[in-house]
């Protein structure tokens, strides 16, 4: 679907900033296309607040320490398991207890819906794929919650190289691919294999079965130690030479093995192999389906130039040509979809104790995208292609009505229904239609959801609309649901 | 006109935790982080809410909305339902089909290995692991059957490239389809439109590779709770939701609006003709088994399936795959065998026109390594259940498992596994030449899993 031909034409107008910054003025059809990329969903207020100033808004969202997040902060405050030490959750908890991760994967959800930071949270669930542990799962019932502080929101801006080494050396990844257990006697290969192949230089790159092999000798040694917390332990490292994709160590005393694999680590992702990865990833999230071979080499340049520092190539993709020119050729997940409508409603906690959150997470297990519980090692996918599900299609449906009609969850605080009416109130069912069009989907309706949303209503476009009228009155939600719950919610 | 009935606003409680902890990793889903088939969050049951909806909620009116696009049966297809389950994450056949007459196995796995004392029908040279219990009436009916050291040549041990190159099964070419989805391309079905259940994947909010491409599939988890939710029961509004919702979805990108239609027409398939259709019994209570209980309630309802995907992943088990007498493993072949024990029990007579077929991306290491578990490997396991099967034997070639022959340390690959599956298309389904399902291919002749229908 085009969206208007101003921004078709964006990337051929004179650019009024500065190298680096947005192509602004933006119109009504880039501020969609920015947000739609860079956030959650829209939220009441928020498409006015980047049409005030994008540049501003797009700069502190790069910059999240600069954005007031007083609201969302207080909500995630009500959980307080999850602020606790690895020793802290082993010395207090049932061992095995699943607490700390289920409210890890209530105040993610909270996160994504309410936080002003969303781009912020947009790129901590793209890293929390990438380096994707699985939550919950029980191997990591007492360190989930610590992973996610520590190594996916600490370097989600910053090094994608600290990041990478800080993930190796977490106990939940040591446990969730087993290198916890790999010794010099008997190596186990499995987080040898997925660092290279998925975390970074990609299944193609050539360092083949012996690559991995002797990838798996290098990385022995790091390990969970009895205290839970991570442990190098000299007496399982190998310390025999090993070569791995143009880096190399000789035989080596078993005390340099900690040294030896983190540089092994470095080394990998500072490799050309690695910066087209995940140049293409995030080309991926933020572009399109297929992105332009031409921004992804651009972007892996600005990886390696960069030091693998993570903000740099964000702003490189966001004031591409290739990026304004991709409206409507990303399609929104099952939670984006989900989480949007939250987000479109203005529900919000309600006043105490979970307040409707634990709930909405319960529901993205329904329609098959709950936050951080992809099983595989390799993240969510985040091609359309891989969410053509019907039953998928029906559950984000049924969840979503749920939550435009207040139905579930029955804790969440919600504005009043007629907020979304357009204000006066338009004079006929035409104009209605329009009007929720524009304010649901952040553009005019096409000829076929008009005629469609006024079959619905049963009504002709130029029908009189009265103020105590059903359709906007105890009828409004169904046609809000309807709305949402059509193709157009879904582009991203 | 009728105000829609609200849902029901009291749902239950989440889940309790402390209920599903689980003290070892070994039998935790995906605990050690391996792929566990499309759903990745499908370790958890369904609400009961859902199960207050109920399937049949949907009515005759709003089928009418709809009805162009639903298809009961499949005219002019004769042949099988071709069942395809996915057992993701590298299953080891070794423990499944067991080769205890050959001492290298006991060699190679001195703390996993199943004791020959063990073994089901161990007939000197292969015998069941235990927890195949459930099978051994239908291996020794000759329902079931084997092949040993089948793989794709030159498959990559990488979970994520082995499993899309065999779900395309197009080695050097650039085709991004799926195998199955080009084994339906090829049926004209009468010139009619394809059927909404003709491909059917039970596989939750993800579609597998195997069915990428033009031949439309529905996915799905569960037939429970598949109907629209919000109209409430009144049959008037019901129509007009679905009505509306079918006009949104005539446009958008195919992925939404075609799925969005497909997902209309099942519920009112499912509502108008699977509703009659009670599900069978003795299934595990499992992501597997409602599977398989729900694909062969859709095969006794006569929807028109084709072919079926079914997935029952977490079977990366790099550590702790535990003993014959308790463990990861066992527990993964118990509710395996359980759940097509039943399966094959629910759909009766009907299963001489039923083949199910067994897929894993490779077999693991010959020897275990030091987390008393296996890693990536090659040459693997197929097993083939149904009314054609030439079953109660291993089929082709074994490989051994002597220095000489391993691959890598592994299993080594001799059988191709497009030489399984060609062999079930057309012998079973109807297939002529494979030269579309499977470009480039040459095959080295059948091997007589299957008998001609």
């Amino acid at each position: 679907m085009a969206l208007s031909p101003q921004l078709d034409a964006l990337h051929d107008r004179v650019r009024l900033y500065a190298p680096g910054g947005l192509p602004v003025p933006l119109d009504a059809a880039g501020v969609r296309h920015l947000v739609r990329r860079l956030t959650w969903g829209e939220s009441p207020g928020l498409l006015e607040e980047v049409r005030r100033d994008p540049q501003a808004w797009f700069d502190a969202q790069l910059d999240p320490s600069r954005v007031d997040d007083s609201a969302c902060d207080g909500y995630t405050a009500r959980f307080t398991k999850v602020r606790r030490s690895i020793a802290e959750v082993r010395a207090q908890d049932k061992n095995g207890s699943w607490d700390t991760m289920s409210e890890l994967g209530w105040l993610t959800t909270a996160r994504y819906a309410w936080s002003r930071r969303q781009l912020f949270e947009v790129v901590c669930d793209f890293w929390s794929n990438h380096l994707n542990v699985t939550n919950p799962s029980s191997d990591v019932w007492d360190s989930r919650h610590d992973y996610d502080a520590a190594v996916i929101r600490r370097h989600a801006l910053g090094s994608f190289e600290e990041m990478l080494v800080a993930s190796a050396k977490h106990p939940a990844m040591l446990r969730y691919l087993d290198n916890t257990s790999s010794t010099k006697k008997a190596p186990n290969e499995n987080y040898a294999r997925e660092v290279m192949e998925l975390h970074t230089v990609g299944v193609g790159a050539g360092y083949g079965e012996a690559g991995v092999r002797a990838a798996a000798r290098v990385l022995t040694g790091l390990t969970v130690g009895k205290d839970g917390t991570y442990a190098y332990d000299p007496s399982r490292h190998d310390t025999s030479a090993a070569s791995v994709l143009g880096w190399s160590t000789p035989a080596h005393s078993a005390a340099d093995g900690e040294a030896v694999a983190t540089s092994l680590l470095r080394h990998l992702a500072r490799h050309s192999a690695t910066a087209t990865a995940v140049a293409r990833k995030l080309a991926v999230r933020f572009v399109s389906d297929d992105p332009p071979a031409s921004l992804v080499s651009r972007l892996a340049g600005v990886y390696t130039a960069a030091g693998t520092q993570v903000v740099p190539v964000l702003k490189a993709l966001f004031t591409s040509d290739e990026f304004w020119a991709s409206a409507g050729q990303k399609t929104r997940r099952p939670l984006e979809g989900f989480i949007a409508t939250v987000r479109m409603t203005g529900s919000t906690p309600g006043d105490a104790g979970r307040g409707g959150i634990d709930d909405l997470y319960w529901q993205t297990r329904e329609l098959g995208q709950a936050p951080l519980a992809w099983a595989p090692p390799n993240g969510y996918p985040d091609v359309a292609a891989a969410w053509r599900s019907a039953g998928g299609t029906l559950s984000r449906w049924n969840e979503s009505t749920k939550v435009v009609n207040g139905w579930w969850p029955n804790k969440l605080a919600r504005l009043p229904d007629k907020s979304l009416l357009p204000s006066p109130l338009p004079t006929t069912f035409g104009a209605l239609v329009d009007a929720l069009v524009l304010r649901l989907l952040g553009r005019p309706a096409t000829a076929t959801e008009r005629a469609a949303l006024l079959a619905f209503t049963e009504h002709g476009a130029g029908d009189a609309l009265k103020s105590t009228d059903q359709w906007v009155g105890w009828r409004l939600n169904s046609v809000v649901t309807t709305i949402l719950n059509s193709p157009g919610h879904m582009e991203r | 006109m009728a105000r829609p009935v609200p849902l029901p606003r009291t749902q239950p409680a989440a889940p309790s935790p402390s209920s599903s902890t689980s003290a070892t990793s070994a039998t935790t889903t995906a605990g050690c982080g391996c792929p566990d088939g499309r759903g990745g969050a499908g370790s958890f049951s369904r609400r009961s809410l859902l199960k207050a909806l109920g399937v049949g909620a949907m009515t005759l009116v709003a089928t009418e909305q709809v009805h162009t696009q639903v298809a009961f049966a499949a005219p002019g297809y004769t042949g099988d339902v071709l069942v395809v389950l996915s057992l993701r994450g590298g299953m080891d056949g070794l423990s499944a089909v067991v080769p205890g007459g050959d001492p290298d196995y006991y060699r190679l796995r001195p703390t996993i290995a199943v004791p020959q004392s063990s073994l089901l029908g161990l007939d000197g040279t292969f015998g069941l692991h235990p927890a195949m219990a459930p099978l051994m009436p239908l291996w020794k009916a000759g329902r079931l059957g084997a092949v040993h050291g089948v793989g794709l040549p030159g498959a990559s041990r990488s979970h994520f490239a082995a499993m899309e190159d065999m779900e395309k099964a197009a080695p050097g070419t650039s085709l991004r389809t799926g195998w199955l989805d080009r084994t339906l391309g090829t049926r004209s079905v009468n010139g009619g439109a394809a059927g909404t259940f003709q491909a059917v994947s039970m596989t939750g909010s993800q579609t597998p590779q195997m069915l990428a491409g033009p031949a439309p599939e529905l996915t799905l988890k569960r037939l429970e709770g598949f109907a629209l939710a919000g109209p409430g029961d009144s049959a008037v509004e019901k129509a007009r939701w679905t009505k509306a919702y079918a006009a949104l979805h005539a446009e958008g990108p195919p992925t939404v609006a075609e799925t969005g239609r497909a997902a209309l027409a099942a519920a009112a398939t499912i509502s108008s003709t699977l509703g009659s259709t009670p599900a069978g019994s003795g299934y595990p209570d499992t992501d597997l088994g409602k599977s398989l209980r729900d694909l062969a309630r859709m095969v006794k309802a006569g929807v028109g399936v084709q072919a079926a995907a079914v997935d029952h992943g977490d079977w990366d088990m790099h550590s702790g795959l535990g003993a014959a007498g308790g463990g990861w493993m066992k527990d993964k072949l118990t509710e395996l065998a359980t759940a097509l024990a039943a399966f094959d029990a629910d759909l009766g007579a009907l299963m001489s026109g039923v083949t199910v077929l067994t897929i894993s991306e490779f077999g693991r290491r010959a020897d275990e390594n030091g987390s008393g578990g296996l890693d990536h490997g090659h040459g693997n396991l197929m097993l083939a259940l149904g009314g054609g099967v030439a079953g109660g034997k291993v089929h082709g070639k074994y490989p051994g498992l002597g220095a000489s022959a391993l691959d890598n340390g592994a299993v080594a690959s001799v059988t191709d596994y497009r030489d399984v599956i060609g062999e079930v298309l057309q012998k079973r389904c109807g297939a002529g030449s494979l030269s579309e399902v499977f470009p480039g291919f040459s095959s080295a002749g059948a091997l007589g899993l299957v008998r001609s229908r």
